[in-house]
């Protein structure tokens, strides 16, 4: 069961109370409340803890205005607003470009000895939850319960938050209820008032104690509802963390403690989204491939990140951190790339805002890639090659880690993939994570939906793919399909499939799955594609993948170079061959008719021609 | 009491040096530790291999490489390992990154390093936090002392958690570098070490990374309980093998 602290007011008592963890804070926003809340803005809090506005018959305008301002997760709404009015609330949010989550609505109906449940029934379609508390003077905070058998009743499967006088008093009888039928679809606790020395200031003991005493509950149902980002401690579910020399601790700890924070600042997020706009050429494109979907009887969008500057999605997250790294007084960038895309990315960045620029790359990659290599040196950068192991990807992350030990104080080092030690791989995704905000407008523009009904991505590390499910990934109507390549063939021992050959393990600094021998060392993958030849995945992946939120599929080079000449001659798209791979599985997988697929065609293939070339021997 | 513990309450500047187990040859384990020690070397760290070795050189990578193609593993070291304490008496501390320990199991590890009397691990990619929730407990149940690094660049109050974590001594890295970066040390060190030993911290300390002779040695343990040397024997024992052990350390000693 989920807890609610509502009536939240003074700035040093919500961050005691945010430390609690619980899983909403409310604000009220009523000028008639004691609890009204009036300052300026919310201090930052973790991310697990949504933030939800309470309002009361307000014009709908107002709402926005402040659920913008704050950043608000979820409204609470407690007055006479009718099932139009969540309607209207809702499409309004969802229009917003900005908008980059649900907005959750919660409907306050308040109780005394009996309800009405019919008078739900209009709002189930719109509302996420109700919220049942005590029907008295005020519209909520009257402190005392109301006879929570009325709930034996309950017509709906909707969840709900039980309210009203819940107190250190109520730890027995809440016991009782979560052990009665009443409780069934009871979803959160929601309390206030019993819990204040005075108006909008909460004991934080007595908070603690409720926690404690009612335990058992409150973590109960924390694991049903799954989550898939990361949590306050850099984990997503068992995998991530920060596994780092203590050389790099102060680097990425700087990191850790300022990301959030810097991507949250206005003037941070006008920059970023001007220069996606401007020079990025955002948004990109949303697709409906209609002579491929007409192939594979099914409805194939592509998400054009081909059409990006510099022609693969990898921009958005090299322009974030270029921010970023300027933010925190860097002067000088390192980097790692496979095949270069990346080090292109970085590259361009640099001499955009005039930094030094250190590219790493395996001294295999740069002869297989040279009119890479030949870009990042135009751009200005120092192409610097990888000598140690395989001499690839792998290694030359290697080398990019131990320049930033070597340069602990003036570098920042720009990982390309959602992999790393925390805070990277969600720094990374958040950066990503555009794309998915931009297909959900772009699709209900075009399909009247926000939601397909899948999202297909390949992945390396998987930094397109978390950009692509980031939005969705609590969308349980949105099936997640991964794309790992089989190189070729899983039992080949020449494969980049991760989470079919790989082992939970630590590599580059975080927990994930990894390609390794039974000793613990890593692998060296195999692809034809430089950019999923990686022998690990993001983390976030590897929990998607181990708790079968995703859809994992590998494909072979050849059935990945077939997809890549047939999207070129069905839709006049040359896409990379890391892409090839995710739109492979349309000859692999059925999709019915009317199914929404989304894939993401995360680069171009200028790139691999000469690779074409030779295959297709052109 | 742990031979570690022992040595440090010796009144002299330790000695402690770091090699790559199964390199130049794979069988060279057990005669490179005895030799070190007969030489008058305090402790030895042996290295476990790893293919990505974050915090090391190239020195001790390209001896790392080579080890694993020489066929070492985390089997074969145990096994050479056997009877060590038949013929040995200093501390033996195994270094080597979590991955291959968390693959071998991180409590059957410390099991097996108890029962062929290995005295400690170093573990540069175990953060301290982790290792103080998930496995603090297991290395104090085979009595194994757990080595932290700390460097130019850590706070003074992580510097103080480290120390409360610890029960043996702390690695102080000389300098924001990887292994084998460095040559010679400058004000900026020596101003650090001098900082450190100001704190009078519960754990001795012993600096590594960027000592490779006798003068370097000599500066580093102005400050601190002793020094550690590994990329420079490395580079030596390519040169002259397994048998020259003896004239490494006696380098460093005049």
């Amino acid at each position: 069961m989920r807890l609610k602290v509502c009536g939240m007011k003074y700035q040093d008592n919500i961050e005691q109370v945010a430390a609690l963890q619980p899983d909403y804070l409310g604000f009220i926003f009523y000028e008639k409340s004691a609890r009204n809340f009036d300052t300026e803005s919310i201090p930052e809090l973790p991310k697990s803890i949504k933030k939800t506005g309470v309002f009361v018959d307000a014009d709908i305008d107002i709402v926005i205005k402040l659920v913008n301002k704050h950043n608000l997760q979820a409204v609470q709404l407690h007055g006479k607003e009718s099932p139009e009015y969540c309607d209207d609330l809702k499409n309004r949010h969802a229009e917003l470009v900005s908008a980059s989550h649900n907005l959750e609505i919660i409907k306050v109906f308040s109780i005394k000895d009996e309800f009405d449940f019919s008078i739900l029934k209009p709002y189930e379609n719109t509302c996420n939850y109700f919220l049942f508390d005590t029907k008295g003077k005020h519209p909520g905070g009257n402190g005392y319960t109301f006879n929570w058998n009325v709930l034996n009743n309950y017509p709906s499967t909707k969840p709900f938050f039980l309210s009203g006088g819940l107190g250190l008093n109520e730890v027995e009888k809440i016991n009782q209820f979560v052990n009665s039928k009443a409780s069934k679809y009871c979803y959160a606790l929601d309390v206030n008032s019993k819990f204040e020395i005075e108006p909008g200031l909460k004991d934080i003991e007595d908070l603690k104690t409720f926690k404690k005493n009612l335990s058992s509950i409150l973590d109960n149902n924390k694991e049903i509802v799954m989550n898939y980002n990361v949590d306050e401690k850099g984990y997503y579910g068992e995998f991530g963390g920060a596994f780092i020399p203590e050389m790099l601790y102060p680097n990425v700890e700087e990191l850790r403690q300022n990301y959030l924070k810097v991507m949250a600042e206005p003037e941070f997020k006008k920059e970023f989204d001007q220069l996606l706009k401007d020079y990025v050429g955002r948004p990109s494109p949303l697709y409906f491939a209609k002579r491929l979907s007409e192939k594979y009887n099914t409805k194939i969008y592509l998400k054009r990140e081909d059409l990006n500057h510099t022609g693969a999605h990898k921009i958005n997250n090299t322009i974030g951190q270029i921010l970023m790294a300027k933010r925190l007084g860097k002067t000088r960038i390192i980097a790692e790339t496979g095949a270069g895309q990346h080090g292109v990315a970085t590259a361009t960045v640099c001499a955009l805002m005039g930094l030094e620029c250190i590219v790493y790359m395996g001294e295999i990659d740069i002869a297989r890639q040279a009119p890479n290599v030949a870009r990042m040196k135009m751009l200005g950068a120092t192409v610097v090659p990888a000598l140690s192991g395989s001499r690839t990807l792998k290694d030359a992350t290697n080398e990019a880690i131990r320049d930033w030990i070597n340069n602990p104080v003036n570098t920042h080092y720009i990982i390309g993939s959602a992999i790393g030690p925390h805070p990277y791989p969600d720094m990374v995704t958040r950066f990503q994570a555009v794309i998915s905000e931009e297909i959900k407008w772009q699709l209900k523009e075009q399909e009247g939906r926000k939601n397909p009904d899948y999202v297909v991505a390949c992945i390396g590390g998987g930094s397109n793919a978390a950009g692509t499910y980031y939005h969705y990934l609590h969308e349980p109507d949105v099936g997640i399909i991964a794309v790992e390549a089989a190189g070729l063939g899983i039992d080949s021992g020449e494969s980049a499939a991760t989470s079919v050959l790989g082992k939970e393990g630590i590599i580059h600094g975080c927990k994930t799955l990894l390609m390794q021998t039974k000793d613990g060392q890593i692998t060296e993958p195999y692809s034809i594609s430089a950019g999923l030849d990686y022998p690990g995945v993001g983390p976030m992946h590897a929990h998607l993948s181990k708790t079968g939120r995703a859809e994992f599929m590998s494909i072979t080079d050849s059935d990945a170079m077939e997809a890549g000449l047939e999207l070129s001659k069905l839709e006049g798209i040359i896409p990379a061959i890391e892409t090839s791979h995710a739109l492979a599985i349309f000859g692999q997988r059925e999709f019915k008719e009317d199914d929404v697929v989304v894939v993401s065609l995360s680069g171009r293939g200028d790139k691999d021609l000469e690779n074409y070339i030779d295959y297709f021997k052109i | 009491m742990n031979r570690i513990n022992q040595k440090l309450q010796e009144n002299k500047k330790l000695l402690s040096i770091y090699f790559t187990a199964g390199y130049p040859n794979i069988n060279d384990t057990v005669s490179i530790i005895q030799n070190l020690e007969k030489n008058g070397v305090d402790m030895i760290e042996i290295g476990l291999p790893f293919s990505d070795p974050l915090a090391d050189g190239p020195t001790i990578q390209d001896s790392s490489t080579k080890a694993l193609k020489n066929g070492m593993t985390t089997e074969v070291l145990f096994d050479q390992l056997k009877d060590i304490r038949k013929t040995v008496n200093i501390p033996l501390i195994i270094m080597g990154y979590f991955n291959p320990m968390f693959q071998y199991g991180v409590e059957a590890f410390c099991k097996k390093c108890q029962e062929l009397g290995i005295d400690g691990l170093i573990i540069p990619d175990l953060p301290v936090d982790v290792y103080h929730q998930e496995y603090q407990a297991i290395f104090e149940k085979y009595g194994l002392i757990n080595v932290f690094l700390i460097t130019p660049q850590t706070s003074d109050e992580r510097i103080r958690y480290i120390d409360s974590i610890s029960n043996g001594f702390i690695y102080m890295v000389s300098s924001a570098s990887t292994t084998g970066a460095q040559s010679g040390f400058g004000e900026e060190q020596t101003a650090y070490f001098e900082r450190i030993a100001k704190m009078n911290l519960k754990n001795q300390q012993i600096i590594g990374f960027g000592i490779s002779n006798n003068e370097t040695f000599t500066q580093a343990t102005q400050y601190a309980k002793g020094a550690i040397i590994g990329s420079a024997f490395v580079k030596h024992m390519t040169k002259h093998g397994a048998d020259g052990t003896g004239t490494f350390v006696k380098t460093i000693q005049n």
